[in-house]
Order: structure tokens, then C-alpha cells, then sequence
């Protein structure tokens, strides 16, 4: 009998706790109030930063200059974009993106911890400051911008979703799945996206099933408990491309039923450490546009050619006499020659890890080429 | 097991069949169904350990399964603390058999020494198997090294610290304790804790996180039989939210939610995360267990301490917490067991490179992905939990049959 | 003294609430801070993601998902609670059984699973057993022709229409049972004749259970396959069956180590002394020992109990969507982390109270007929 009534007790102090920790802000400490019996509720109400925001900025610079390490939220089991190889070390087109980002800020590209975060928990990570940014093939919504206490930056990958099936399955469109079952990963926008795309084509929205763990979906996937498999195209290519029966034993149906832009995110409310990622991320696609790779990086710092000089940081002559163009974003002013020279510019990264995946450039390409990426001028 | 089948008269061999096997017609026919199914399996499974098993995931992904991605040119630091580690357990067993020696305890004092190593094959051999099927699976002459440095360190300690003088075993005694923190330091300097992974990130969570857990969960256990009341309830409180929860739960919302918490600057790693979940969580079952204890003991120990003047924390800390404690190391170790196996749920909630995320890993590597070797993986990550807790269980019933613990 | 022992009291709970108040001030600092709201609001957003096995579609709010979290929690915890029970129970005996080779079947299961983490056996059961060992549905095996069995799910015939009709006969049908194996318990001792109350109740039971099952309708309807999946019947989908089976198989081993342990516990005497009266070895067992056994079980089965409710937010390692898997899907759109999780912490702790009430409950009840 004791112990019924004290395990009441204890349910009644946790739901006081529960409450009192979450009840909305705008009935300013009255709910602290009633869990902790009165006047020491100060504390409370003294700590939350008044102006949205204000006071983090310029923190996190100063935070990763300070431990010279840029902890990059990523993940190790996706091909191309992010894995580790036998070595233990991240490759990948996300993976260099880390290091893109560590070589601008802290002028060495080995200064990156990868930090192998979930999908389920990639926004809480970020927001927990336990990383930095976070490039982890993260696709750019309004609701993640609103609700996720995330910036997202310039895309890296402008991405849409598609749908891949067995080849022998004898399905080749949508309409074909009606009544099966499609997988997708937890926690990501493809989850919603499948059920929006079959209702909008007027079809029986076939059954969704989520997975955690990549590579639990595959197993999954290669044993039949689903019929199709929805993701982005760009890991459906790479899927397809490592799959064991070969890629030709899969097919990704035609037609891309959603915008997907992949962009590294950062934490909200720290405006210069979300230029600083955001212009390392431009300097890559600058340097193409350029046609300055890692290969001709030391002899462009010598080039003729003001804009490119200004852009690697050496010296440019200008009224007062030869200066080094300083734009003020809080990084070295030789950030991108390091970015450029020790992981390389937009194609050469995109050439090492997406292209043996067979995906041409398509909307990557340079804005010179047709496609979206297009850097702000650096002057 | 005793098998009665050695070289023995044929009538004893009948009896046992008939007495054993065949008692009732219903006895016989479960004899055979069972028999015949039991064969199967066993004929089933020594086919897959040698036959059809495709081992080589495990003989290539070796190192990531024991040590994760530890830094292959510091991998001698692994073995210099595993032999330590060896040297440390031989010496508190040489201690532990001189003072059950000078106490006439000592179970295997009047054995041979033949009779004696018997014994311990009998109490470890577990371990043998599973360390024998490892270095099997090995391509590197290091671990096997190692294996056998351990094995000499082992009895060395335990010649060593058997006739070392009584005066030094406190000394010991202390620096063993203090041995598993000094190695954490010393593999840590190669490869931070956050980067480990494999078995070696199950054992160092396992570890510090049961020496952790124990102060709290005495004081725990102490607080909620105080006689203060405020105190009482607040430990009540704590230990039944703790233990009404569910470690996963626990590690999950640690992941994405203990960050809210405190100051995004000391926001912890996800290490420190896991063990932190893990001390809390196995406290509040430590608590439980050291105050069954406590109730166990009669209440005259008590009294008699305080009628000989003690104040009442001697009284606690002298005689009553020392009496508690050993009556309840079955029970500990039981919740320590428990604790190593649940290591592996910091893949799940966490992401972090444990063993069983590296046994699912491994199975899509290039070479070995969707030929369903899971088995072959989690068969072998089973085995070395099972050396593990078999170990452990074995040797604390052995421990309660000494301390006649249930034979009151 | 006294007055030193309250200022010592309350200076504790002083730090303690204070601890409480500077974290409580942290979470709201950093969610202000980060635009995440700290309140419950986020329950009436809608979900964003599909829940399979369950008609809930990602427009649905928040709330509704875990509604069907918790009551996937509780399936798989009752059902395993039942089978685990029954399967333990067995296990249990068999180690007590004079044929050496059940005895030692029994204790190498025993031995073998309760060593091994239970979440090797969850992720085990799913992909190495339901995915691979069941066929595809292009090829399922039909046993009987009555059911379908495939690797997206056993399908087995079910009475269709509504849930309720069938809860209320059962209901009825239990309270029937009831009555009946009361009065024979009152005839019994009354007269003196063997009350046999179990085989009564179970035979009222079974009787009104099928009439009222006819009266409400007795639609069955059987499994059909249909294109890619099935139509009709009841589906036991491939995620639960591998957190259920898991579940059951693991906590078998320690349940059969309770079972064991309580009849060893029963004094030698009173099976000797049921001996002497000369009652059966079936008698002996069922009347005199098992249920002294069982009272000296039931705490700690209760507590397996509990472990097995919690043990259940494992499914979440194979997409079964309990109610774990429904939180942290949900935190990872949009859903605040530390509401959600406080809320999902809370209703476990609900679920263990509740447990652990009923255990008690019959734990009284047992301590009661000793008088």
C-alpha cells in the first residue's frame, strides 16, 4: 500500500516537472510558480534571452576558432554523398563540404570532426550545439527554416524525389504501385512527399513504410517487403549504382514529384557564422566559374586578372597602392585560395563523388551552363 | 556437465538411459521427437561455424568490430592495457586467494595444482572459447601477442600478488581501481573517447559507467531509508522516475533533448551522454538493490554499533554498509550484466559506433552487402556478449554459493 | 538538532528545485532563442509523416499519432506479456523435468538467450528472420488455404465489422465465466464435490462468447491476396512480429528462471505430504505446488512484466511504431524535443504505475487466501 501511494507521489512531482517545464512562454513564470511553490521562480524567467536571438551572434565563429575544429554534422552511410571508407575517414560530396568549410574558417581542411548524426536528430544536434553546421544531405523547407531553429545556406545539391523499383517487378509508373508498398527513410520530407504525389495523381496511396536505418531499407527493400523505394534521385542513383544485383536490376521510374534543394544548415540567430559557411560554400562554385582548380590554384594567385586575385586573396593594386581585398566576413582573406587548394572547386568535387554515381550535372551545372548555381560577385 | 558415458559397466550406462531418458512411454517419445530436433540443430550449427558460414566479414571487419576505428598505428596501446588490465586482475586474485588462505575460505586450497587449472578452465573457459574463435578469425600476429601476454601477465599477478606482504595489499588494491581510469586516459591520448567505437566503446561504457553508478546508487539507497523525510521522498522520487522509464527512452531524449538543458557551450558529447543516462539509470537499480540489502540486515547490527558509542555514520558506513553490500553482489552483478548488454542500445538512440551498428555496417560494405550475412555478424557479437555475461553470472553464483546467500 | 536536520533538509531540496528551476530556465533560453516553442501547441500541428499499419495519414495532428503509439506499445506489451508467460512457464518446468534432455535443452536456452543483448534479438528477428525466412508475396505460403504468410506480414482470418460488438461480448461472456465459476466454488463447498470452477467458466465462457458472436454478426472475413498485398482478415505485419517475437523469446528465458526458482522455493514437504495423501503426480503438481510456486512468483514476474513494457520501445529499431519510434519520428518533424520526450517519459511512467498497481493488486490478493 506505501509504495502505490509514493508512486503516485512520484507521478504527480513528474507531471508538475513536466508542466512547469513546458507550458508556452507567454504566461511568463506563473507556471514555474505552481510547481515550485512560490518565490523561487526568478531564475527561471531571468535566463531566457530577451531579443530573438541577439545574443548568440558571432558566437559560434569565435567557438570554432577557439577549439580549431569545425564539428560537421554528416552521416557515414550514404554513397557518394557521405561513407566511411576502410580507413575509418568520411568521404564523400558532403564530407568535402565539411572540409570546404573547415579550410575557409580555420585555413586547414583536416580540421573537421565528423559528428555521424541521424536523420531523427540532425536538427536537435544542431540546436543542442553539439555540431556547427550541418551538411547532411538536408533538403531546405520552410517549416525545417520556421520550426527547426535552422538557417539553411546556398544548396549545394538541387535535388527532387523520385521513385526507384525492381527491374523485373514489371512496374513503370506510379500508377503501377497502387496497392504495394513503398519504403522511404524516417524522419525525412520524402515521408510526406509519396502520399502528396499519389493523391494529387488521383491514385490509392500505396502503403509507407519508414525505416531508420538505411541500411535495414535496403535489406528490406532487396528481400520484398516493398515494391518501390522513394528518395531523392541523387541517393537513388547512388543506391542503384552499389546495389549487389547490379544497378540494372533496379529502375528509377520517370518524373521528379518534389523540389528537394540539399543546403548545409547552421544554427539560427548567428548571422556572421552563417556567412562565413555560406560564402565558403561560394567560393567553390566561384573558383568554377573562374575555371581556377586545385591543380592551377598557385599559379592563378598570380594572375593578371584583378577579380581572380582579389578572389585568392593576394594583392590587388588599387588607388592606395597594392591591399589585399578584405570583405569583412570574419574569414582570413585567403580563404578561398585554402578552400580551392586543399579540397578543390564545385566540378572537382562533384567529378570525384557524384559522377561515378552516372549523375550528369543537370541543374548543377554553373548558371554559364544553364543550370542553378550562381555565386554572389566577391568584391 | 558429467556426462555418465566414460568408460563405465554397461549396466550403469542402461540404468542412466532408463532413468534419465526413458522413465515414462510419454519420456521416451520426447526423448526421440526432442533428440532427433536437437540433433538437427546441433548438426544445423557446427555446419555454419564450419562449413557455410561466410566468416570472411568477420575476419575482414575484425578491427571495427573489437575497436572500432581506432587509429591502426596506435592499436599497441590496446594491447599494452588489455595486458595491464590482465596483470591488475591476476594480482587482486593472488590477494583475494592469500586472504581466503589466512581465512580458511579458500575453496581450492587442498586441490592439485593440475586439479587446480582444471578448475579455472572449468569457471573460464567461455573465455577461452570465445578469445581461441577470435584469434582464429585474426590475419595479424598482434592479438594472438597479446592474448598471450595477457595470459602471462595473469599469472604472474596472481603469483606475484599471492605472496606479496599483507601490509601492500591495500596499496594493490587501490591501484587497481584506479587502473581502468589510468588506461581510459591512455588510449584516449591516441584516439578521443567520442571517436571509439566497436566492442572496445561497449567494455569503456560498461566500465565507467558501473564504477560510476555504484556511489550513487549507495547513496541513493541510503537517502531513501533516511530518516529525514524530505530527503526519503526526494530519493523515492528519483529512484521510481528512473526505473519507470525505459533506458532507450532515456538515451534517445538524452540525444536530441539534454542539450536543451544546460548552456549550449557545455553542450556534452554523445559519449558523455550515454554514461551519464547509464550511471543514472543503473543507480536508481543499484539503490533498490543495496536497500534490499539493508533491509535484510538485522536490525541488532544497527543497535549493537550504536551501544558501543558509534555515531550513527560509522555506525552506517562500518558496519552496516560493508554487511549490505556483500550480501547483495549477486544481485549487483546480475545488474551489472544487464548493463553491458544494454551498451549496445547507444547505436540505436545515439548513432555511436558500437558493436552491434558495426555488425549491421558491415553487412553493406561492397563485398558482403545483400547476401544476408547477419548471422554470420550478430552471431558473432552474440558470442561475445554471451563470453561476457556467462562469465559474469557464473562466477557470482559461484560467489553466492559462498556467501550461502538463499541458503538461510 | 532537530532544527539542524530541517535546515539540512530543506537546504538539499532547496538545490535540488533550484537545480530544476536553472534547467527548466536553460531549456526555455535556448528554445526562445532558437524559435522552438516550448509549449504543448505543437500536438494539434499536423504529424507530416505516414504511420504504416494504420490508416493514419500525415495530415493527421500530432496528437492522433501518438494515440497510436501508445496503443501499439500496449499490444505488443500485452500479447508478449501473454506468450512470454506461457512460453516461460513451459521453459521453466522443462528444467525441472526428469528427462536429462529436456532439462538440458531447456537450460541451454536459457543460458544462451538471457545472455545476449535483447536488441541483437530484435534487429535478428526482423532482418535475418521475418525479411529473409518468410516468402515474398509473389510466392506466400498459404497454409490451409486459410491464411497468408509473406515477408510483408501473416494475414490470418478475423471477424470483421466493428471492435466494439466483440468487446462487449466478451465482456458479457467474462462476467458470465465469473458468475458460473463462483456458484460452482459455493456448490463446492457447500457438498464437498470437486468445484472444477476452471473448466465451468471456461465452458460458459466459450458458450456465450459464440452466441453472442453469432448474434452480432459471426462475419469472418478470410485473407485474399490482392495485387501487391492482401485484402481481408487481420495482418500481423512483419515489424511486430520481430519486436513481438524478440520480446517473447527473451523474456521467456528470465520468466522460466522466476518459474524455476519459485517451485525450488516450494518446501520439499508439501510435495511429499500430497504424495503421502496419495494424489496424483498431476494433483500433487496442480493443487499443492504450483500455486504456492506461484505466489512466491509473482513479484518478481511482475517486475518481468514491466521489463517487458519497456523493453518494448525496442520496436523502434525495426520501424515498429510504438511509442518511442512515434516520438522521435515526430521530434524529427518538427515536434519540440523536450515536451515530446518529457510527455512520452511521462506515459511510461503511467504504464508502469498502472502495471506494477495491478501487480500489487494480486500480489494482495495471493498474501490474502494464506489466512
Amino acid at each position: 500500500m506505501p509504495r502505490i501511494s509514493r508512486n503516485w507521489l512520484t507521478l504527480f512531482a513528474a507531471s508538475a516537472l513536466l508542466f512547469s517545464a513546458c507550458t508556452s512562454d507567454d504566461d511568463d513564470g506563473s507556471a514555474a510558480d505552481t510547481a515550485a511553490a512560490g518565490d523561487t521562480a526568478a531564475p527561471a524567467d531571468t535566463a531566457p534571452a530577451g531579443e530573438e536571438g541577439g545574443g548568440a551572434a558571432g558566437e559560434t565563429l569565435a567557438a570554432v576558432q577557439e577549439a580549431d575544429v569545425v564539428r560537421c554534422g554528416t552521416r557515414d552511410d550514404l554513397p557518394g554523398f557521405a561513407t566511411v571508407d576502410a580507413n575509418g575517414d568520411h568521404v564523400g560530396f558532403d564530407a568535402d563540404f565539411c572540409r570546404v568549410i573547415a579550410a575557409a574558417v580555420l585555413g586547414d581542411a583536416t580540421k573537421v570532426e565528423f559528428v555521424d548524426v541521424a536523420t531523427e536528430d540532425r536538427f536537435t544536434a544542431l540546436q543542442s550545439g553539439e555540431i556547427d553546421v550541418l551538411v547532411r544531405n538536408t533538403t531546405w523547407t520552410a517549416t525545417r527554416d520556421g520550426t527547426e531553429g535552422v538557417t539553411f545556406l546556398q544548396p549545394t545539391f538541387y535535388d527532387g524525389q523520385g521513385m526507384m523499383v525492381a527491374a523485373d517487378s514489371g512496374i513503370t509508373d506510379l500508377a503501377g504501385l497502387e496497392g504495394g508498398v513503398v519504403c522511404v527513410a524516417a524522419g525525412t520530407t520524402t515521408e510526406g512527399n509519396v502520399a502528396t504525389e499519389f493523391e494529387r495523381l488521383g491514385l490509392q496511396v500505396p502503403e509507407i513504410q519508414s525505416f531508420d536505418d538505411v541500411n535495414l531499407l535496403q535489406q528490406a527493400f532487396q528481400e520484398g517487403r516493398c515494391d518501390g523505394w522513394s528518395s531523392d534521385r541523387s541517393q537513388l542513383t547512388g543506391l542503384r549504382s552499389n546495389y549487389p544485383d547490379g544497378p540494372d536490376a533496379l529502375v528509377i521510374l520517370e518524373g521528379t514529384f518534389s523540389k528537394e534543394p540539399l543546403a548545409p544548415g547552421v544554427r539560427d540567430g548567428d548571422s556572421q557564422w552563417a556567412q562565413a559557411v555560406e560564402w565558403a560554400v561560394f567560393a567553390t562554385i566561384q573558383a568554377e566559374e573562374f575555371g581556377i582548380t586545385s591543380e592551377n590554384v598557385d599559379q592563378e594567385q598570380e594572375s593578371d586578372n584583378p577579380s581572380i586575385r582579389g578572389f585568392l586573396g593576394s594583392e590587388v593594386e588599387g588607388d592606395e597602392g597594392a591591399a589585399v581585398l578584405d570583405p569583412g566576413l570574419g574569414l582570413p582573406t585567403d580563404f578561398a585560395f585554402q578552400v580551392i587548394s586543399q579540397v578543390g572547386n564545385y566540378g572537382e568535387i562533384y567529378e570525384e563523388h557524384i559522377t561515378p554515381l552516372g549523375l550528369d550535372r543537370g541543374t548543377n551545372a554553373l548558371w554559364t551552363d544553364g543550370g542553378l548555381l550562381y555565386a554572389p560577385p566577391y568584391r | 556437465m558429467g556426462i555418465p558415458f566414460a568408460p563405465s559397466p554397461p549396466g550403469r550406462v542402461t540404468r542412466w538411459v532408463r532413468r534419465n531418458l526413458f522413465r515414462t512411454p510419454f519420456d521416451g517419445v520426447v526423448t526421440v521427437v526432442g533428440g532427433a530436433l536437437a540433433l538437427y540443430v546441433v548438426y544445423r550449427l557446427v555446419r555454419f561455424v564450419l562449413v557455410t558460414g561466410r566468416w570472411d566479414v568477420v575476419r575482414d571487419n575484425l578491427k571495427l568490430f573489437m575497436v572500432g576505428r581506432y587509429p591502426t598505428v596506435h592499436l599497441p596501446r590496446v594491447s599494452v592495457s588489455v595486458i595491464v588490465a590482465a596483470l591488475a586482475a591476476g594480482l587482486v586474485a593472488g590477494i583475494v586467494h592469500r586472504r581466503q588462505l589466512a581465512a580458511g575460505t579458500s575453496t581450492v586450497a587442498h586441490l592439485s595444482p593440475a586439479a587446480r587449472v582444471l578448475d579455472l578452465v572449468q569457471r573460464f573457459w567461455p573465455v577461452l572459447l570465445g578469445a581461441v574463435l577470435v584469434l582464429a578469425l585474426t590475419t595479424t600476429p598482434g592479438p594472438t601477442l597479446t592474448a598471450v601476454g595477457a595470459l602471462i601477465a595473469a599469472v604472474l599477478g596472481r603469483v606475484v600478488g599471492a605472496r606479496l606482504p599483507k601490509r601492500s595489499h591495500w596499496v594493490v588494491v587501490l591501484a587497481a581501481v584506479a587502473t581502468p581510469f589510468v588506461l581510459v586516459g591512455y588510449l584516449a591520448d591516441a584516439l578521443g573517447w567520442d571517436g571509439w567505437g566497436g566492442m572496445m566503446l561497449n567494455i569503456f561504457l560498461a566500465v565507467v559507467s558501473i564504477i560510476l553508478c555504484f556511489p550513487l546508487g549507495v547513496f541513493m539507497a541510503l537517502g531513501r531509508r533516511s530518516h529525514l523525510p524530505l530527503i526519503r521522498w526526494l530519493c523515492t522520487g528519483l529512484i521510481e522516475v528512473v526505473r519507470g522509464a525505459p533506458l532507450f527512452v532515456l538515451l534517445l531524449m538524452a540525444n536530441v533533448a539534454l542539450g536543451f538543458f544546460v548552456p549550449r557551450e557545455w553542450a556534452p558529447s554523445d559519449v558523455m551522454r550515454a554514461i551519464t543516462v547509464f550511471t543514472i539509470f543503473t543507480g536508481a537499480y543499484v539503490a533498490e538493490i543495496v536497500r534490499g540489502g539493508l533491509q535484510s540486515l538485522p536490525r541488532g547490527q544497527e543497535e549493537a554499533g550504536r551501544a558501543l558509542g558509534l555515531s550513527p555514520a560509522r555506525v552506517t558506513f562500518l558496519i552496516v554498509l560493508p554487511q549490505a553490500l556483500r550480501n547483495v553482489i549477486p544481485a549487483q552483478v546480475g545488474q551489472f550484466i544487464s548493463l553491458f548488454k544494454d551498451t549496445v542500445l547507444v547505436g540505436a538512440a545515439m548513432g555511436l559506433f558500437e558493436v552491434l551498428r558495426v555488425a549491421t555496417a558491415v553487412t553493406t560494405q561492397g563485398e558482403f552487402q545483400g547476401q544476408n550475412l547477419l548471422p554470420e555478424t550478430f552471431g558473432f557479437v552474440a558470442l561475445l556478449f554471451w563470453v561476457g555475461s556467462y562469465t559474469m553470472s557464473q562466477e557470482s553464483q559461484r560467489i553466492e554459493h559462498k556467501l550461502g546467500v538463499g541458503e538461510r | 538538532m532537530r532544527v539542524l536536520r530541517w535546515v539540512f533538509q530543506i537546504a538539499v531540496v532547496g538545490a535540488v528545485v533550484g537545480l530544476l528551476l536553472v534547467l527548466i530556465g536553460n531549456v526555455r533560453s535556448n528554445s526562445s532563442e532558437l524559435g522552438i516553442p516550448t509549449g504543448y501547441d505543437y500536438l494539434d500541428n499536423p504529424a507530416g509523416f505516414p504511420i504504416a499499419d494504420s490508416d493514419f495519414n500525415q495530415r493527421q495532428p500530432v496528437r492522433d499519432a501518438i494515440r497510436i503509439g501508445v496503443i501499439n506499445t500496449l499490444r505488443v506489451s500485452l500479447i508478449g506479456i501473454v506468450l512470454a508467460t506461457v512460453l516461460g512457464t513451459l521453459i521453466g518446468l522443462a528444467r525441472l523435468s526428469q528427462n536429462w534432455l529436456l532439462r538440458n535443452a531447456a537450460r541451454v536456452y536459457v543460458e544462451v538467450i538471457r545472455n545476449i543483448p535483447l536488441l541483437l534479438i530484435v534487429i535478428f528477428a526482423y532482418a535475418g528472420i521475418a525479411l529473409v525466412l518468410f516468402p515474398r508475396i509473389t510466392e506466400p505460403w498459404e497454409p490451409l488455404g486459410i491464411a497468408i504468410i509473406s515477408n510483408r506480414g501473416v494475414v490470418v482470418p478475423w471477424h470483421d465489422a466493428s471492435g466494439w460488438g466483440i468487446v462487449a461480448v466478451g465482456a458479457v461472456a467474462g462476467v458470465v465465466a465469473w458468475l458460473v465459476a463462483r456458484l460452482r466454488r459455493r456448490h463446492a463447498d457447500r457438498t464437498g464435490t470437486p468445484a472444477r470452477s476452471g473448466l465451468w467458466g471456461g465452458v460458459a465462457f466459450a458458450v456465450v462468447a459464440a452466441a453472442g458472436w453469432l448474434l452480432v454478426g459471426a462475419d469472418v472475413t478470410l485473407p485474399e491476396l490482392a495485387g501487391r498485398g492482401t485484402t481481408g482478415g487481420i495482418r500481423m505485419s512483419p515489424e511486430f512480429f520481430a519486436i513481438l517475437f524478440a520480446l517473447v523469446v527473451y523474456t521467456a528465458s528470465h520468466i522460466a528462471e522466476i518459474v524455476r526458482g519459485s517451485i525450488q522455493a516450494v518446501p520439499r514437504g508439501q510435495a511429499e505430504a500430497a504424495s503421502a495423501l496419495a494424489l496424483s503426480g498431476f494433483q500433487r503438481s496442480w493443487f499443492v505446488v504450483l500455486p504456492q510456486a506461484f505466489r512466491i512468483a509473482v513479484p518478481p514476474l511482475g517486475n518481468q512484466y514491466l521489463n517487458l513494457t519497456k523493453n518494448s520501445t525496442l520496436g523502434s529499431a525495426v520501424s515498429y511504431f510504438e511509442l518511442a519510434q512515434v516520438t522521435s519520428i515526430s521530434v524529427a518533424n518538427g515536434a519540440p524535443a523536450v515536451p515530446s520526450y518529457l510527455l512520452t517519459l511521462l506515459i511510461f511512467l503511467a504504464i508502469s504505475l498502472v502495471l506494477s498497481l495491478v501487480v500489487n493488486v494480486v500480489n494482495r490478493r495471493l498474501a490474502l487466501v494464506e489466512r
